[in-house]
């Protein structure tokens, strides 16, 4: 099914199958659906032979950075006396982005599969599910959820009475975009203030509380729980040929000035001329896109020219000369003004700095002052050199970039 | 409604900030005091239960005080400055009383292209507000501009106390005032 | 701001926060880092008000020396720079939170060192600031330490605000003399008169910090009623003399008599080792007592505290064979002869304070001393070089920041004319000497010796005791 419009036919609807089903939120409506099958194969399976069906699979993180979830997964060393913990990042704070909130409101149960697959398959007995605050709809059906899944013997003690442990929790955010960066979700989940730390170390050595961790994000996990119950083969028909490294289906959400915007799940490598115009419905009644923000606010953006030649993959995107981030798609038209839309777009970023690192503090508040009177019309060549040498000396220099 | 307190609304929204007359009255009593302690058992650290416990503290009073801060310090062995450090670094948390309804509305880059600031302003108009951050004359708003809700796609969103609202557009607003009690 | 380039690495390292590791390949000077370390400073200065002329951290700031070594030379900032207004934190601590550049140092300090987290940060992004809870100051024992923390002008002492440049000051290693912890210090002079002690960094003894009460007490140092003259009881009253008499005069009051000695706790290891020798010579008794107060840990630092004994060198009199405590005037009897040397009478019965002479060796001539024979001026611990033990046994110098007043001289140097002249070892004229005496006589001492004694002092040969 599709949310909020129907699924297109070029679509490959796998986590999304479900968007806009209402049945599909309850604990009987996603048993019915095949749900917990994964999970009951997973608990029946040594941890280390589901790392390395996710790894065959290729699947890599779909919150940003494109890391190969297996072999993230394969970093965690169970047995060590330690306690381990998953994270799912469910902050998608990234502007553009909204995937993650209609797995949740849809598919709760979907999450709880995925986050009890991974945090067994990891050897963590403890699964954090931190939802930004703003998400309160999706939080509602959340903890829903997790009550059904404790209440029905699928999360506990006695996991699926499969003599395993596993608990997963809900935690609230309270508004702050930087919380979708790894390690300040940490902190924040901790009760501490959300600023990212120095890595190393990495969370797979010392993360939330100090213990080895993972972190990965909602459509991630969803998309184990899929790959574990079909094999990482089937797993592999999505994607091109000629480019092993971005497997499987990925869920794009569509906004700004375009048609029909919402969320998309396409084969990585789908044409992004395609999937603007045909599923997306191209540009709004008289007017031409004019830039595009492939893969959320942080991503560089490109020309409507650039984007008609990309294809949807991690690679893909970066040989057009951005990157596939999170997947959230934003389109500008004629009618815009850029230089409004970028200095409003710094103003979120000056708004969120944690504070933490100076290039970012003050960098961020800098160039919003400068693009503010260059868009007020007081702006002078120089504010351009500026700009460009205040970007250079952020990227790179501070905890999170 | 997390953060709406109900009858007294306006009342605290006229509070000055931090110096009500009446002596502070503790949060964490009865049931959320269980709520609290059933919330310390997820976590190993006592201040993991930082966040939630705020939460809790804002679903009671509409905001979170100096007083009630230092209410969640001692009840999570913190000090009152940490616990201060962390309510002013989330912008959810409110450090000042707010109306009754507490309007944000998404004017964040993927939603300014959709005319959302044009929705600010139908706010800003039909609530009597006036400007960004101030409470209305009766004490029943308070309208700010929030970053990003996540639902870009929906543009323009805007949450109303924990109700969340989509596809808003500036004639819509008087109709979703209206419903309000 | 410690950007470094490290070879293989993706990003620039913060060097502060980087662990080395085998086979690192770093550069300090590449353009890279070099640049990148100019856009921070940049960032850094770019809401920095400009007033190093008004500020009391020009001079000792680490903002200004590094925009002195590799800053740029102008500014590209044209915006209006942001406003806060200044914030009493309580204790001795002021906060300028313009000058801020959020390094968090002092939370970080007040947290993890001082376990005791009354600073946060409060907001984010380019509104965020030190603050604190209201109602809840800086008034930790070892709060202050904040003040040395912050490497720019955001935190400033209240009791140093607006007194002096740093670029004036005379500055003294030396070893706090305010309880028996010793904590090593700087005393800072100007003009002759100490305005500030700061802490000296001594791993073993008090890392990098100093407490409130010890930093805050220096101006007896600066005390203006001082004994600066020898004056020896002449027809009923006491007349100044040159050194050579009053030293003859007291000389021969000791000639075979028994002593009772007060020694104060302030003097130092040499002071007290010829005071020892005058009361072995001369048969007799010596004794202190010690003023007290609440003892203050310092948490996040092993066995470092405001200690509750408040003199420096209680240890050093007690190893030197004066009793501690109890009546200090009980050995006295009226066929000795009393000395005083720099002792607090204030809390005796001035009456008890009688026999068959009386001299001073004292930095002030107290009222209920108006009554010696002898007066011998001394130096204070700030006008002399000297020793301490502290309550580890650890020995430790300290040296002179300032010039004695009148013909006030170091007391072991009075001492050593006093012995000579009362028919003991001969004079010694550099403190080095006396301090050779005594490690050669004294097992605590055994084997150290001046030179060696350095910077950080030394622990007798058997460890800490």
């Amino acid at each position: 099914m599709g949310y909020p419009h129907q699924s297109h036919p070029r679509e490959a609807v796998v986590l999304s199958k479900h968007f806009g089903d209402a049945e599909a939120r309850t604990l009987a409506g996603w048993k019915a659906r095949g749900g917990y099958q994964a999970l009951e194969m997973a608990l029946g399976m040594a941890a280390a032979d589901i790392v390395t069906i996710v790894k065959d699979s290729g699947l890599r993180g779909r919150g940003g950075a494109g890391f190969p979830t297996g072999v993230k997964w394969s970093f965690m060393k169970p047995g060590d006396g330690k306690p381990h913990y998953l994270c799912c990042n469910a902050d998608e704070s990234e502007p553009g982005t909204f995937k993650d909130r209609e797995i949740m409101r849809w598919t709760p149960h979907a999450l709880v599969e995925g986050c009890a697959i991974g945090a067994y398959a990891i050897g963590a007995e403890t699964a954090y599910i931190y939802i930004r605050g703003e998400f309160t709809e999706p939080l509602e059906w959340m903890n829903k959820a997790v009550k059904e899944a404790y209440d029905a013997g699928i999360l506990g003690a006695n996991a699926m009475g499969m003599g395993k442990r596993v608990d997963v929790h809900v935690h609230k955010g309270a508004g702050a975009y930087i919380c979708g960066e790894e390690t300040a979700l940490m902190n924040s989940l901790e009760g501490r203030r959300g600023n990212p730390r120095i890595k190393p170390p990495f969370p797979a050595v010392a993360g939330l509380f100090g213990k080895p961790t993972t972190i990965n994000n909602v459509e991630t996990l969803v998309a184990a729980a899929h790959v574990l119950k079909n094999g990482a083969a089937w797993y592999k028909q999505w994607g091109r040929p000629d480019n092993p490294k971005s497997t499987g289906t990925k869920l794009f959400s569509v906004c700004g000035n375009i048609a029909r915007p919402g969320n998309y799940e396409v084969p990585m490598g789908f044409p992004f001329k395609d999937f603007l115009w045909d599923l997306c419905g191209g540009p709004l009644p008289g007017r031409k896109i004019k830039a595009v923000i492939p893969g959320g606010s942080s991503v560089p953006i490109i020309t409507a020219e650039e984007a008609e030649g990309a294809l949807m993959d991690y690679e893909g995107f970066v040989a057009a000369g951005t990157m596939l981030g999170s997947g959230g798609v934003i389109v500008f038209d004629d009618a815009q003004n850029m230089v409004k839309q970028i200095a409003r777009l710094a103003r979120f970023y000056a708004h969120e700095s944690c504070a933490q690192c100076s290039q970012c503090r003050e960098g961020t508040a800098w160039t919003t002052k400068i693009l503010e009177r260059i868009r007020d019309g007081q702006g002078t060549m120089e504010d351009l050199d500026t700009l460009l040498s205040i970007g250079d000396s952020m990227t790179g220099n501070s905890s999170a970039s | 409604m997390s953060h709406g307190p109900s009858a007294s609304g306006g009342a605290l929204a006229r509070a000055p900030h931090g110096h009500d007359d009446t002596p502070y009255q503790p949060v964490f009593v009865g049931d959320r005091r269980k709520d609290l302690d059933a919330i310390l058992l997820k976590y190993p650290t006592k201040m993991a239960a930082l966040l939630p416990a705020l939460w809790i503290v804002q679903e009671a009073r509409g905001w979170v005080s100096e007083p009630a801060m230092a209410e969640v310090a001692k009840a999570l062995e913190l000090t009152p400055a940490y616990v201060k450090g962390v309510v002013s670094f989330y912008t959810m948390y409110h450090q000042h009383p707010v109306g009754k309804y507490f309007v944000q509305v998404c004017t964040t880059t993927p939603c300014n292209v959709c005319g959302a600031e044009d929705v600010v302003n139908a706010f800003l108009q039909h609530t009597r507000c006036g400007e960004l951050g101030a409470t209305s004359p009766d004490g029943r708003f308070t309208v700010i501009e929030v970053e990003c809700l996540g639902a870009c796609g929906f543009a323009t969103p805007v949450m109303i106390n924990s109700d969340f609202l989509e596809s808003v557009t500036p004639d819509s607003v008087p109709d979703i005032l209206a419903e309000l009690p | 701001m410690c950007l470094v380039e490290v070879e293989k690495a993706p990003k620039l390292a913060p060097a502060c926060a980087t662990s080395v590791m085998e086979g690192n390949v770093v550069h300090v000077h590449s353009p890279k880092a070099r640049d990148a370390r100019q856009g921070v400073l940049e960032m850094l200065l770019i809401n920095h008000p400009l007033d190093c002329p008004i500020c009391d951290q020009a001079g000792e700031c680490e903002l200004q020396d590094y925009t002195f070594q590799e800053g740029r030379a102008d500014s590209r900032y044209q915006e209006p720079k942001r406003f806060n207004p200044v914030e009493d934190f309580g204790g001795d601590v002021l906060y300028v939170a313009n000058r801020c550049i959020l390094c968090t140092r002092c939370v970080r300090y007040m947290d993890t060192v001082a376990d005791e987290a009354v600073l946060c940060v409060s907001e984010r992004g380019d509104r965020a600031v030190i603050s604190k809870f209201e109602g809840e100051d800086l008034t930790h024992a070892w709060a202050g330490n904040v003040v040395d923390l912050c490497p720019v002008g955001a935190l400033l002492s209240k009791d140093f605000l607006n007194k002096a440049r740093a670029w004036e000051l005379d500055r003294a290693a030396s070893v706090c003399p305010n309880c028996t912890q010793g904590c090593n210090s700087v005393l800072e002079v100007r003009d002759n008169t100490v305005v500030r002690m700061k802490p000296r960094s001594n791993d073993a003894v008090n890392q990098f910090y100093l407490c409130d009460p010890g930093r805050l007490d220096y101006r007896w140092l600066n005390r203006a009623d001082r004994a600066e003259q020898p004056m020896v009881r002449s027809h009923g009253a006491l007349a100044p003399v040159d050194w050579e008499a009053a030293i003859a005069q007291a000389a021969s009051l000791l000639k075979g008599n028994a002593v009772h000695v007060l020694a104060s706790p302030m003097l130092s290891n040499e002071a007290l080792f010829l005071l020892g020798q005058l009361v072995k010579a001369q048969g007799g008794s010596g004794a202190f007592t010690v003023m007290t107060g609440p003892e203050a840990p310092l948490s996040g630092v092993p066995d470092l505290a405001l200690r509750a004994e408040r003199a420096a060198n209680v240890r050093g009199a007690e190893l030197l064979g004066f009793a501690k405590g109890g009546n200090p005037l009980a050995g006295l009897t009226t066929d000795k002869v009393l000395i005083v040397a720099d002792h607090d009478v204030s809390h005796l019965d001035a009456t008890a304070l009688k026999a068959k002479a009386v001299i001073v060796i004292g930095t002030t001539l107290p009222t209920a001393l108006s009554h010696a024979d002898v007066v011998l001026p001394i130096a204070n611990m700030a006008e002399e070089e000297g020793t301490f033990t502290n309550l580890r046994g650890r020995v430790q110098r300290y040296f002179q920041a300032k010039a004695a007043p009148g013909l006030a001289r170091p007391a072991w140097f009075v001492l050593s004319d006093l012995v000579a002249a009362a028919g003991g070892a001969p004079a010694r004229y550099a403190p080095g000497e006396v301090f050779g005496a005594l490690a050669a006589s004294h097992a605590h001492f055994a084997g150290m010796n001046w030179e060696g004694l350095g910077l950080s002092g030394a622990l007798p040969a058997g460890g800490a005791a």
